[in-house]
């Protein structure tokens, strides 16, 4: 599969670079007025967590810097909380923010689509005709699909069967399906391979689905068919899931299969609504949440920032590409490792990419990092949990690694005190992290 | 009265002992360390609710109180912090804390409160929190802001504290005078039926 991406990606690459050449001769005044910016330009694409927290902490540092996100939609919807969209708890206006609050700082908000990086010319260019000159470059892409062999339809697969792991009309088309839905239907999550965006993601998801079928629907059934053997939380969704939703019983609402258990999917077809096992053979279901295997989004691999897995390789103190020195890639599409692919990571590395670029333009040194990341899954009604942990770069092994004994999981033995407060600030934490993030 | 310098002297030693260096650690600089505490507690520590509080000017030693207790896991029991606290030195949550003690405390969040309750716990509060929570609960020298705190989280203080989670009379950063009028106040205010009155009228601060 990475093969065929490579040869993918040098395609697109040479189409793009071309396209670029062409654009140059009109636009090589771009670069120098950039640099002519009383404290540097930066260039942001996408104005997701990863650059809109970037853009907003560069403001913030230094009001000097010239910021420019170019992002293609017009107002974002979050991931974060859109389970709780498809469980009907929230509203789709609920998980939208504007860039209002980032063009009320004087951040530039363009709202095009970025179809190629020149990193020797220090250019992005859009596919609306403008080419932006830089002096720091932040790719904030998030994911891209690769959506497997076995899938009959290929890419128009996602218009019946949809992901919904990127927030908005995926969101909105999987919870209208669950909707219609008649009751005693069977709904399949297919849960994606490592590494993917939000790991408890998928669990949380058929955790709140689960929820609006026992009081909506309670003769219908949610399927995780998961292409992995473990998962992030597995101890408290299982426990959650026996407490609320009767799993492991014949009455349950949730049903997990393990990746060796169905030993691996061989056919997926909307046209059909089935999916086909090694060991279960051909199944119906009612809806298809088909979570596709992922890699970071397009421009990255455009750019050519990817490694032969799809991700992008980083100094994990500045988030500067390995590849490309002057652009920083950061949020979902790098390789942070140990930190997962996360809203509060994105958040966290926005900071840390701010301030180094702060510097850098500074001339200054970059200074010591420091990270975090905090992660809420909602299970059920008064019932929620979380990871955390505190990072520090450990430069011997190249990983932002966990502080030893800080951080962790909610324990076990949880009093549903602690589980109803942690509903509590699951939902402050929505509303920090969005104000955080873009204003 | 609070015995700051013995706590942290005391909780660097067990730091040290598991194996992270305060020294290595106390490099980043204030201002990268607090923006991580950001995502959860809202811009320069300004919550938009509705439970996570504002800890933004809080006073330092109250803040460094609250992190070292976290800390400990015993002293103050939480969902979170508790855990969190565990990945920061004496030297980094003195910083974070000096930090956030010199941000606006403002309040943004829309908390609905009760008028009747309010106005109950107005009068409640004149003899039984003034003493410490002065000037309606706006001040912040000595002990925490609880004008305009969110409310779920004022409730959830009390109700720790009257189980004992938040265990006033382990917290090495009270006086035991302090601590026999806590525990003394609390007591009369549950006996008159006036608890969430009072933290309503706090909530209610604009």
């Amino acid at each position: 599969m990475s093969k065929i991406m490579n040869t993918m990606n040098r395609r697109h690459f040479l189409k793009t670079t071309s396209g670029v050449a062409i654009a140059g001769a009109a636009t090589l005044a771009a670069p120098s007025l950039a640099n002519a910016a009383a404290g540097g330009k930066v260039v942001i694409v996408g104005g997701g967590v990863g650059g809109a927290t970037t853009a907003r902490y560069l403001k913030m540092g230094n009001p000097d810097i010239d910021v420019t996100v170019i992002e293609p939609k017009a107002s974002y919807h979050t991931c974060f909380m859109s389970n709780e969209v498809l469980g009907g708890e929230r509203t789709m206006g609920q998980i939208e923010v504007t860039f209002d609050g980032l063009m009320k700082m004087g951040v530039k908000v363009i709202k095009d689509h970025v179809t190629a990086i020149d990193a020797a010319k220090k250019t992005v260019t859009t596919a609306g005709g403008t080419t932006y000159g830089y002096d720091h470059c932040v790719v904030a892409p998030g994911i891209s699909f690769v959506v497997d062999p076995f899938v009959k339809e290929g890419e128009a697969v996602f218009d019946k069967l949809p992901h919904a792991w990127q927030a908005g009309p995926q969101t909105a088309l999987l919870r209208s399906q669950l909707e219609a839905m008649p009751d005693g239907g069977k709904v399949a999550i297919i849960a994606p391979p490592n590494p993917f965006r939000c790991p408890p993601g998928p669990y949380e998801r058929a955790s709140l689905i689960a929820q609006y079928f026992m009081h909506n629907k309670p003769k219908s059934k949610v399927v995780i068919i998961d292409r992995k053997d473990k998962f992030s939380k597995q101890g408290l969704f299982t426990q959650a899931w026996k407490n609320l939703y009767g799993f492991g019983t014949d009455n349950s609402i949730i049903e997990w299969r393990s990746g060796a258990s169905t030993g691996g999917i061989d056919a997926v077809s909307a046209a059909d609504m089935t999916i086909e096992t090694l060991s279960g053979g051909k199944e119906k279901f009612d809806v298809i949440n088909y979570i596709a295997p992922q890699v970071a989004g397009t421009i990255a691999s455009i750019a050519g920032l990817t490694n032969d897995k799809g991700w992008c390789d980083v100094d994990k103190t500045t988030f500067e590409s390995k590849v490309h020195k002057g652009i920083h890639v950061l949020g979902d599409a790098s390789v942070a490792t140990s930190m997962p692919k996360s809203g509060y990571s994105a958040n966290s590395q926005g900071k840390v990419t701010a301030a180094a670029i702060i510097n850098m333009l500074a001339g200054k040194p970059v200074g010591t990092p420091s990270y975090v990341n905090t992660c809420y899954s909602i299970a059920g009604k008064d019932y929620a949990f979380s990871v955390a942990a505190v990072y520090r770069f450990d430069a011997e092994k190249d990983v932002i690694g966990g502080v030893a004994g800080a951080g962790g999981l909610t324990p076990m033995d949880a009093s549903a005190e602690m589980l109803r407060r942690e509903v509590e600030f699951a939902h402050s934490w929505y509303n920090n992290i969005c104000k955080d993030t873009w204003g | 009265m609070r015995k700051f310098m013995t706590y942290a002297f005391a909780t660097g030693a067990v730091i040290s002992l598991m194996g992270f260096s305060t020294a290595q650690a106390s490099d980043a600089e204030a201002s990268m360390l607090a923006n991580t505490c950001n995502g959860c507690h809202g811009p320069n520590g300004v919550s938009q609710g509705p439970a996570t509080p504002t800890i933004a000017g809080m006073n330092k030693n109250y803040l460094i109180e609250s992190m070292t207790n976290y800390r400990d896991g015993t002293i103050r029991k939480s969902t979170v912090m508790q855990r969190i606290a565990k990945g920061y030195s004496d030297a980094e949550i003195a910083k974070m804390a000096d930090f956030f003690s010199k941000q606006k405390f403002e309040r943004v969040a829309m908390q609905k409160t009760d008028p009747a309750e309010v106005a109950k716990g107005q009068a409640l509060i004149k003899d039984m929190c003034e003493g410490c929570h002065e000037k309606d609960g706006y001040t912040a020298e000595d002990y925490p802001v609880l004008a305009g705190q969110m409310l779920p989280y004022l409730r959830n203080n009390l109700m720790d504290f009257d189980s004992g989670s938040r265990n006033i009379e382990a917290n090495p950063n009270m006086s035991d005078k302090e601590k026999r009028k806590k525990l003394r106040v609390l007591g009369e205010l549950k006996e008159k039926g006036g608890v969430e009155a009072v933290l309503q009228f706090y909530a209610s601060r604009k």
